[in-house]
């Protein structure tokens, strides 16, 4: 009982602290931080959450692979249902949340004014959260849709739709308020992103179950939209991080900024055409899969002047990336985000697709650029935002250390297992008449890989959890209370320009 | 680019001209596309899924069947044609009755678009989705028990009980059924056959040459 009353007494602190010691500076930044501190919270939370059930479901979906027999007795496990769930649940759940999050407080941060209404964004949030869990309730109740990320039924569209647009308002609303004249980086790419969405998402809900589009087109707008969730949508809300914590966690502006939003009107051009690679030679025209390797290559050109940014950025400081548990994660995210733009670039090539078609390795780089360059960004970010938004200590290094390299090992055991297990599997099915039968035999040590990967995953997930967790409960001690406990970054995003 | 609407209207162009030309313009070109009539067969093809195999057809949506199958078979690239997955090309044509598309882009399995065709006995897909090990030994594909009722034989033996080996019987003095939905999945696969041309997708020269083979060989 006293036990209790200690942890409802420390998640009021954590909520709602009673700091000292201000300066002038402090007095806006800690205003604008109270009024996010819940729904900000409430992201959190939920990503974490949603990322321990994605990598649990995403284990059962693996050793599925290997031993078919396992879980096999219920309707609501079969691999078919579990393999939607996982990916649903990373995207929707973890990778949203945890990329809105940083969306609210790079804008609330950058626009320097407190726009209130916390109580309508966390509706929002959790509006959100209900239409995700409603989506995966009804693939295990047998209603899913055969659309690739779209496998929620009918009805959860809706609710997500109303739900991001509250969190887009919200987000808008914050922009607009903002106190600079001029913009950052980070700014254009998250409207961009939320802009970007709304228009995706419904122009797919339209043409796959509204009105669907006739057959064959099904696929091709499921592979556009796809393709724009992570173009359009959450590689910008990477970025979007990315410009803005290199520069506060380096301590230097980000090396040639001035190119920015050159590389973000390219990216933007490139990847809204590119992909479409995995509808080669299929019932579709054929130039739309040759427009998407065109674009796929147009992305050459964001890609370098992105890297070189951020590359020079980190290498200009290289030290800090093993004094700063956030550094270290954006470095690991950027120099994933080179992997996964090769791979993506290069296996869109004519040799490479008719060799992987229809085998795992797309899904190998696509959790390479979900778990590495999206994941490995966000939370590092929520690593820099936590402590600032509550003003405590991160309770444990160690456990950190535990998430990052665990999380890593995961990222290389899993990536490792499905692209070259992909190539293996592309190669018998594409290039010999080897049954599938013979096939799956020779990808036995691949399953197992990403298997154990998942595994290492689902460790991370749970570490990263405990220290969320850990910060909220933690009792404040009297260095806490003092503003003074975390030295801001200078403010160099305008100075850049 | 200081300006929320200016990258508001930048954004709002990019995507609508990627819409336009990628999903507008080809989705006017297939709602053009319309069934034949083909002489041979009497009918309009493609042909609608109806009875049965239509709900077996929501089963296997319900099932995510498509995280490891395709319906499509490729001409250009991949060996479909050598693996008898197909005799031509599939084209926009053959999909315009799908409701919901089944094409799918993982193979982890075989392609299963004219599966109705390779494998003809229904007993043998029955058996197949009550544990696939018992026809495809060392396949990775789940049984699905949970399509079967298995109860105590009272009397007589049920006529649509599964003739199971052995080794994959679930005990003494008891039967296994198929429920609706595995009878149903199973005339949805037979119903999977694509027997019939289209001007637009020739049968691949292999496969004529079979064919000229063969009618060589009757005329001899």
């Amino acid at each position: 009982m006293v036990l209790n009353m200690t942890l409802i007494g420390n998640i009021c602190s954590s909520l709602f602290p009673n700091l000292s010691g201000d300066s002038k500076n402090r007095e806006g930044v800690r205003g604008i931080d109270a009024s996010i501190r819940f729904p900000l919270l409430t992201l959190i939370i939920s990503a974490s959450v949603w990322l321990i059930i994605a990598t649990v479901v995403g284990f059962i979906a693996s050793i599925k692979m290997h031993s078919p027999g396992f879980l096999a007795d219920y309707s609501f496990l079969t691999y078919g249902k579990v393999a939607p769930i996982f990916w649903n649940s990373l995207v929707y759940g973890w990778l949203f949340n945890a990329g809105l999050a940083c969306a609210v407080f790079l804008l609330s941060r950058l626009g320097g004014k407190n726009v209130g209404l916390g109580a309508f964004l966390t509706i929002s949030i959790t509006l959100w959260n209900t239409g995700v869990t409603a989506g995966i309730i009804g693939i295990m109740w047998g209603e899913q849709l055969p659309f690739q990320w779209l496998e929620f039924p009918a009805f959860a569209a809706p609710i997500l739709f109303l739900a991001f647009l509250g969190i887009g308002t919200w987000n808008l609303l914050t922009f607009r308020a903002r106190i600079h004249r001029s913009s950052y980086a980070s700014q254009w790419w998250i409207l961009a992103s939320i802009f970007s969405f709304a228009w995706i998402y419904t122009a797919a809900q339209v043409m796959l179950v509204g009105t669907p589009a006739k057959g064959a087109i099904q696929t091709l707008v499921n592979s556009w939209y796809v393709e724009n969730v992570f173009g359009l949508v959450i590689a910008p809300l990477t970025f979007a991080t990315l410009y803005y914590l290199l520069p506060k966690t380096l301590g230097t502006v980000v090396v040639g900024y001035k190119y920015s939003s050159w590389a973000f009107w390219s990216w933007f051009l490139f990847a809204s055409f590119s992909g479409f690679v995995d509808l080669a030679n299929g019932p579709i025209p054929a130039w739309v899969s040759s427009l998407g390797v065109i674009a796929t290559f147009g992305l050459l050109i964001p890609t370098t002047t992105i890297s070189i940014q951020f590359l020079s950025s980190l290498f200009s400081r290289f030290s800090v990336i093993w004094d700063s548990v956030t550094a270290r994660y954006l470095f690991a995210g950027c120099i994933t985000f080179l992997l996964v733009m090769y791979q993506k670039i290069f296996g869109s090539l004519r040799g490479a697709m008719d060799t992987t078609q229809f085998s795992l390795y797309d899904s190998g780089v696509t959790q390479l650029a979900l778990f590495g360059f999206a994941g490995m960004t966000f939370t590092g970010a929520i690593y820099f935002i936590l402590p600032r938004l509550l003003n405590k200590e991160l309770p444990s290094t160690s456990l950190i250390d535990l998430q990052f390299w665990s999380h890593l090992i995961g990222l290389i055991l899993v990536s490792i297992g499905l692209i070259s297990g992909g190539t293996q599997q592309g190669e018998l099915m594409n290039g010999s008449t080897a049954e599938a039968l013979v096939v799956v035999k020779t990808m036995q040590s691949s399953f197992y890989l990403t298997t154990i990967g998942m595994l290492f995953f689902i460790i991370g997930a749970v570490a990263s959890g405990a220290t969320y967790i850990g910060i909220i409960l933690s009792t404040r001690i009297p260095e806490e209370t003092e503003t003074s406990l975390i030295k801001e970054a200078p403010e160099l995003e305008y100075s850049a320009s | 680019m200081n300006r929320g609407p200016f990258i508001f209207l930048g954004i709002f162009l990019i995507v609508a001209t990627s819409w336009t030309f990628v999903l507008f313009e080809t989705n006017q070109w297939v709602g053009n596309l319309s069934a034949v009539f083909d002489e041979d067969l009497g009918k309009y093809v493609p042909r609608k899924t109806v009875g049965a195999a239509a709900h077996g057809k929501e089963v296997y949506q319900e099932l995510g069947c498509i995280a490891c199958h395709t319906q499509q078979v490729r001409v250009a690239s991949g060996m479909d044609i050598a693996r008898g997955w197909g005799e031509r090309q599939s084209v926009a044509r053959d999909y315009i009755n799908e409701e919901r598309s089944l094409i799918g882009n993982i193979r982890i399995g075989p392609d299963l678009s004219n599966v109705g065709s390779r494998q003809l006995d229904r007993n043998w897909y029955l058996l197949h989705f009550y544990n696939p090990q018992i026809n495809s030994q060392g396949t990775n594909m789940p049984p699905y028990p949970f399509l079967y009722e298995v109860r105590e034989v009272v009397g007589e033996a049920s006529a649509n009980a599964l003739d199971l080996p052995e080794e994959f019987f679930p005990g003494e003095g008891l039967e296994v059924i198929p429920t609706r939905k595995a009878e149903s999945l199973a005339s949805y696969m037979l119903s999977l056959r694509v027997d019939y041309d289209l001007k637009e997708a020739p049968k691949s020269n292999e496969t004529m040459a079979e064919e000229l083979a063969v009618a060589l060989e009757i005329a001899q």
